[in-house]
């Protein structure tokens, strides 16, 4: 076993080991190559977050031109395919190159931290999770570049718009592109996935039990098994499309009597659990913030996490309420009406119980909270929108609306982007060790907050008035104007307000006059702020024995037998494992396996015969595999240390 | 500050929607294609649904937000000192949770039996021996039983309505009796689309390999009613509200009435649609328009297009072996416009055997202009009879039918009036009204087309324009 590589030495030294066979870069590597071969979940989660940031503001670019197009009508920003690009790209890019790793940032940041685990289970499939995520992100934006440009198929690429036979431009390679980086997202989220669910299930410390884990923590073992659940579908889907596409197979080309609902429901049997996938981070991040700020525990723990479960569960039975008006028959609909309308129950339940922690407690309003607060109002619109749209006579009339435009972004950046920033407030002090300007941070939620509706709130109206959806023009005489124009300048001041918190985050690794956090700046209430800001790299010198619930507070606060223990520290010290080249070989092997997938056809010039060729596709598959038997083999390897007592 | 913060946020929340209804109802009431303003039976029901909700998340969205508002009004921390006291930990109240549970399955349900009873309205036409139903509806008999049928065919990016009871075709101009059901069985040939009458009936989409359904009433009254700028409801008569299409008088009204970019529409019976679901390059530009009639006019409307598109009433090649009635029209050759190019002459009197048409001799007339006659040959010869019927069915064609153009009032699938201007426009250069239209880009069109070199053809433009506006 790779395990038996390891010696113990004497605990007094700080002691490595080297393994003979493979190169690994030194413990202390600095730089770039400290950045491409860390396995630690610390640095990991940062560079999801860094990596989504950069996303967030490429999409935001791609929001705001669409923008400007529909200032007022017959407007000549874009042209009409350019338009339709933007918004596939932009509503792409924001659910599975933004929202979701932004999520899967705090994930691997926060949760390891929380349950007081030294690491996630899986540290190099953990790395190799990113390289797959940066390079979907590759794939999908290289589109831009190639034959046809971007996709222009709308974010869930219904069929048969995505056939051959309909392709707009002649050899349109935009929607293999979009197929190739969904099918390599997916692996990154598996990944990560399975990782967390192994983590949160062995790795808690002594004590931890499954009632007294964090709500974070819990929202991540629920999105985690909804991903596990969800993407098997859109895999399944977007293999039959690249099938259809590439091999001329029939799934869903209605002339050879495949069927186009086929797609839909697949997607869909996807889409909707992603919709709580992106939700349920932000809804544990606000669990985790509103009880710092009014001092309060959570008012009913047990029924947050289980109606959390409920709305993961009953995610998977929602799906057709996209597909209102396909024509699925009268008990078909009303089914799907009456169990969309039962989901909205244990999300008001978590309203409630929010607002109950807020109540008796001392309530303080710093940014977080802010956001908290902006969280809770803003989705409470997108959850009452949405409890219109389960009713089918209303849905008849909204689907593919403004409205519906409106509703999602309510759920979706009033919801989980007002979420995720809140965690960004929340936790930056525990990743740098400093305080965010507190000033700056109000400004951003100010800005962000009246941008938001500003651009939202009119698309209701719209909507309404008849302005449909993913149409680069509209023609004058409707009365659409002046609310777009409203829409617009509301966009920009998000974009600002974004802008500015993006730029805050960033700068707040290297900004050197902010304020020291120390170890618990907000006097919170879980695992992770006993520790020191910014984390040591081990996390914990000596795996704590937990107590009770929110162990920080408790310790603070609670009596003597609720405070934590800290199990003896080893006689070999804390074991750390080796950097390892592997994950980014792996990475790198995915990435040439798709694009040779992408690129593997050719037209003889001659006989017009289609070529077909798989080398370098095939050198990529092989080199990815190499790279996973190979992390197998090196083992973990590694080096141990000894830190002192107060070192944590 | 921190209060003064709490404060700018409850009041941004409480003015953001207040603000933006007190702009809402300054700019104006009416629009073109608003859901909110339903003139039929089913859309009027799924209108009573969305308001039945708008009050409930209203209500709800009061007595929870207020709620939160006076929890963080009431606990919040004043001073530093408060925020770091520490508070009672209490962790929760099953009864507090299950009668809230309680409470919002209640409300849910007020939501939930509507909404059955408008999904089966929906999707069925309500049965005309069903007497208690008709009597709720307000329905009568008679709506039911002459119902119409339409069959809607998408195509990118255009929409053809069949009338299989009277063997007619038109295209982005659904003409319908306000006083019947109207049955819309939808298909599609290439993507999916989706059918939105927003006033009339919602949407449905047109589901590739399968035909979809949807039905609509109007309701003469509503279409009758309109709102001035202070909210007084008026009457107009039917001819002003349903001005009749065959012979012209709707475009007629909408025309002169008012400019197309008027806030208001003078014509209540005129209704906008759009395709809903995302189809491709333009579908930003695949509307239509909704025409509703009354009875007798509908029956005109339907009697003209059958004989315009019956083979056997077109005008017949001259032969000198039959005599011709007053008023009948016949197709001869005439130099005058060109070699081998005939036109239609009507016969002014009764006339006899073996008078072949001659102008000189007054017994027969022009039946149209000479320009309307270029135009007729131009588009032939221009090639646009290839993917155009006039006065065919020309089901499969690729373009929409041009039967009786000149009764339409827009052009361009519902984008433009349809008038010389108009019209003149856009055959010269399509693509710069609507950039990536079919006619201009669509398959076996290049730039050799006669199609696309019509930029500074004055004469040949003026022609076509006189024919397909003449087609009445």
């Amino acid at each position: 076993m790779a395990t038996e590589s390891i010696k113990y030495l004497s605990p007094d030294t700080e002691t490595e080991i080297k393994t003979k066979s493979f190169p690994r870069p030194h413990q202390n590597t600095s730089g770039i190559v400290n950045w491409l071969t860390t396995i630690d979940h610390k640095k990991i989660g940062v560079m999801y977050g860094m990596a989504a940031l950069f996303f967030l503001i490429l999409g935001g670019v791609e929001a705001l031109l669409i923008r400007s197009q529909l200032w007022s009508h017959n407007m000549d920003v874009l042209t009409n395919r350019e338009y339709n690009q933007m918004f596939t790209m932009h509503g792409t890019t924001m659910v599975f190159l933004v929202i979701m790793p932004l999520s899967a940032a705090f994930f691997n940041f926060i949760m390891p931290l929380q349950i007081g685990a030294r690491d996630v289970a899986f540290p190099r499939m953990n790395t190799l999770s990113l390289w797959c995520f940066i390079a979907g992100g590759i794939i999908l934006n290289l589109s831009w570049f190639f034959t046809g440009g971007s996709p222009a198929i709308g974010w869930f690429g219904y069929a048969p718009l995505t056939d051959t036979r309909f392709a707009e431009v002649v050899g349109d390679m935009g929607p293999d592109f979009w197929i190739f980086s969904l099918q390599i997202l997916g692996l990154a989220s598996l990944l990560a996935s399975f990782n967390f669910i192994t983590t949160i299930i062995n790795m808690r410390a002594p004590g931890m039990t499954m009632m007294r884990l964090p709500v974070f923590t819990w929202m991540t073992l629920i999105v985690s098994f909804l991903i596990i659940l969800a993407f098997p579908a859109i895999t399944i889907a977007l293999v039959e499309l690249m099938f259809d596409r590439t091999y001329g197979t029939n799934f869903y080309d209605f002339l050879e009597g495949g069927k186009p609902h086929l797609w839909q429901h697949l997607f869909w049997i996807f889409g909707h659990p992603e919709v709580y996938i992106l939700i349920l981070p932000a809804m544990g991040i606000v669990s985790e913030i509103i009880p710092v700020f009014s001092r309060k525990p959570l008012f009913g723990y047990g029924l947050i996490i289980f109606s959390g479960a409920i709305i993961g569960f009953m995610g998977f039975a929602v799906w057709s309420h996209h597909m209102f008006t396909t024509g699925m028959g009268i008990v078909a609909t009303s089914a799907f009406s009456i169990l969309t309308m039962l989901i909205a129950i244990p999300t008001g339940i978590k309203i409630f119980n929010w607002i109950g922690t807020m109540w008796g407690g001392r309530i303080r309003f710093e940014t977080p909270m802010l956001f908290a607060l902006g969280f809770i109002t803003m989705f409470m619109v997108g959850g009452f929108t949405g409890i219109m749209h389960s009713s089918v006579p209303i849905d008849a009339q909204h689907q593919d609306s403004y409205f519906v435009v409106a509703h999602f972004h309510y759920v979706l950046i009033g919801g989980a982007l007002f979420g995720l920033f809140a965690g960004f407030y929340f936790w930056l002090p525990k990743l740098t060790g400093k305080m965010l300007n507190e000033k700056l941070g109000k400004l951003v939620f100010t800005l962000m907050f009246v941008g938001f509706n500003l651009t939202f709130f009119p698309m209701h109206y719209l909507g309404m008035i008849g302005q449909p959806r993913r149409t680069h023009s509209y023609n004058e005489g409707h009365g659409f104007e002046t609310w777009n124009q409203i829409a617009t300048v509301g966009a920009f001041i998000l974009g600002a307000g974004i802008v500015i918190g993006v730029y805050q985050f960033v700068t707040a690794f290297f900004n050197k006059k902010l304020k020291d956090a120390g170890k618990n700046p907000w006097d919170a209430r879980t695992l992770e702020w006993t520790l020191s800001s910014p984390v040591k790299e081990y996390n914990f010198a000596r795996t704590p024995i937990i107590k009770s619930r929110d162990q920080a507070w408790e310790n603070n606060y609670g009596p003597k037998e609720n405070h934590s223990e800290k199990e003896p520290l080893d006689d070999h010290g804390v074991h750390m494992p080796d950097r390892s080249w592997y994950p980014l070989v792996s990475g790198l092997g995915f990435l040439c396996l798709v694009i040779g997938m992408l690129f593997h056809q050719s037209v003889d010039v001659n006989t017009g015969e289609i070529l077909r060729n798989y080398t370098f596709a095939i050198i990529g598959g092989t080199v990815a595999i190499f790279g996973i038997i190979m992390w197998s083999l090196e083992g973990p390897a590694g080096y141990h240390l000894f830190p002192k007592e107060e070192e944590e | 500050m921190k209060t003064l913060l709490n404060k700018a946020k409850a009041l941004s929340i409480i003015s953001l929607p207040a603000f933006l209804f007190f702009v809402g109802g300054c700019s104006r009431i009416d629009h073109k294609q608003s859901a909110l303003d339903p003139k039929g039976l089913v859309s009027q029901n799924q209108y009573d649904i969305f308001m039945l909700s708008v009050w409930i998340t209203i209500f709800l969205f009061c007595a929870v937000g207020g709620c939160l508002l006076y929890v963080l009004w009431k606990y919040r921390a004043k001073t530093k000192e408060e925020a770091m006291e520490v508070p009672p930990q209490s962790h929760g109240n099953s009864k507090i949770e299950i009668s809230l549970i309680i409470a919002s399955t209640f409300i849910l349900v007020i939501l939930a039996v509507p909404t059955l009873q408008g999904v089966v309205l929906m999707n069925r036409v309500p049965d005309p021996n069903d007497s208690e139903t008709l009597d709720k509806l307000g329905l009568e008999r008679s709506a039911i039983d002459d119902a119409i049928t339409v069959n809607v065919t998408g195509k990118r990016f255009f929409w053809i309505f069949e009338y299989p009871q009277f063997g007619i075709v038109t295209s982005n101009e659904l003409v319908f009796p306000a006083s019947k059901a109207v049955r819309i069985n939808l298909r599609t040939e290439d993507v999916i689309h989706s059918f939105w009458l927003p006033k009339l009936a919602g949407k449905m989409d047109l589901m590739p390999g399968q035909e979809n359904f949807l039905w609509f009433i109007a309701n003469e009254d509503k279409i009758r009613s309109r709102k001035d700028s202070d909210g007084n409801v008026t009457k107009v008569s039917t001819e002003v509200a349903m001005p009749s299409v065959f012979n012209g008088k709707m475009r007629e009204r909408i025309f002169a009435k008012q400019k197309f970019t008027d806030e208001f529409e003078a014509v209540g019976g005129l209704f906008y649609g759009q395709c809903a679901e995302y189809c491709g390059n333009s579908h930003a530009y695949m509307s239509f328009r909704a025409l509703a009639q009354t009875d007798s006019d509908f029956d005109s409307w339907v009697k003209r297009f059958q004989i315009s598109q019956n083979p056997n009433k077109q005008p017949g090649k001259y032969s000198p072996e039959e005599k011709y009635s007053k008023g009948e029209l016949v197709n001869f050759p005439d130099p005058s416009l060109g070699k081998s190019v005939s036109r239609d002459f009507r016969a002014v009197d009764e006339i006899s055997k073996g008078q072949a048409p001659n102008l000189s001799k007054k017994v027969w007339e022009k039946a149209h202009s000479d320009d309307y006659e270029m135009g007729k040959n131009l588009f032939s010869s221009l090639q646009c009879v290839q993917c155009h019927a006039i006065n065919r069915t020309g089901l499969g064609s690729k373009g929409p039918n041009l039967t009786l153009f000149g009764l339409r009032t827009s052009l361009a699938a519902g984008w433009m009036r349809n008038d010389e201007k108009n019209l003149s426009k856009w055959l010269r250069n399509s693509n710069e009204v609507k950039f990536g239209n079919l006619m201009w880009n669509g398959e076996g069109v290049d730039d050799n087309h006669p199609l696309r070199n019509l930029e500074n053809e004055d004469q040949k433009v003026n022609q076509l324009v006189t024919y397909l506006l003449g087609l009445k």
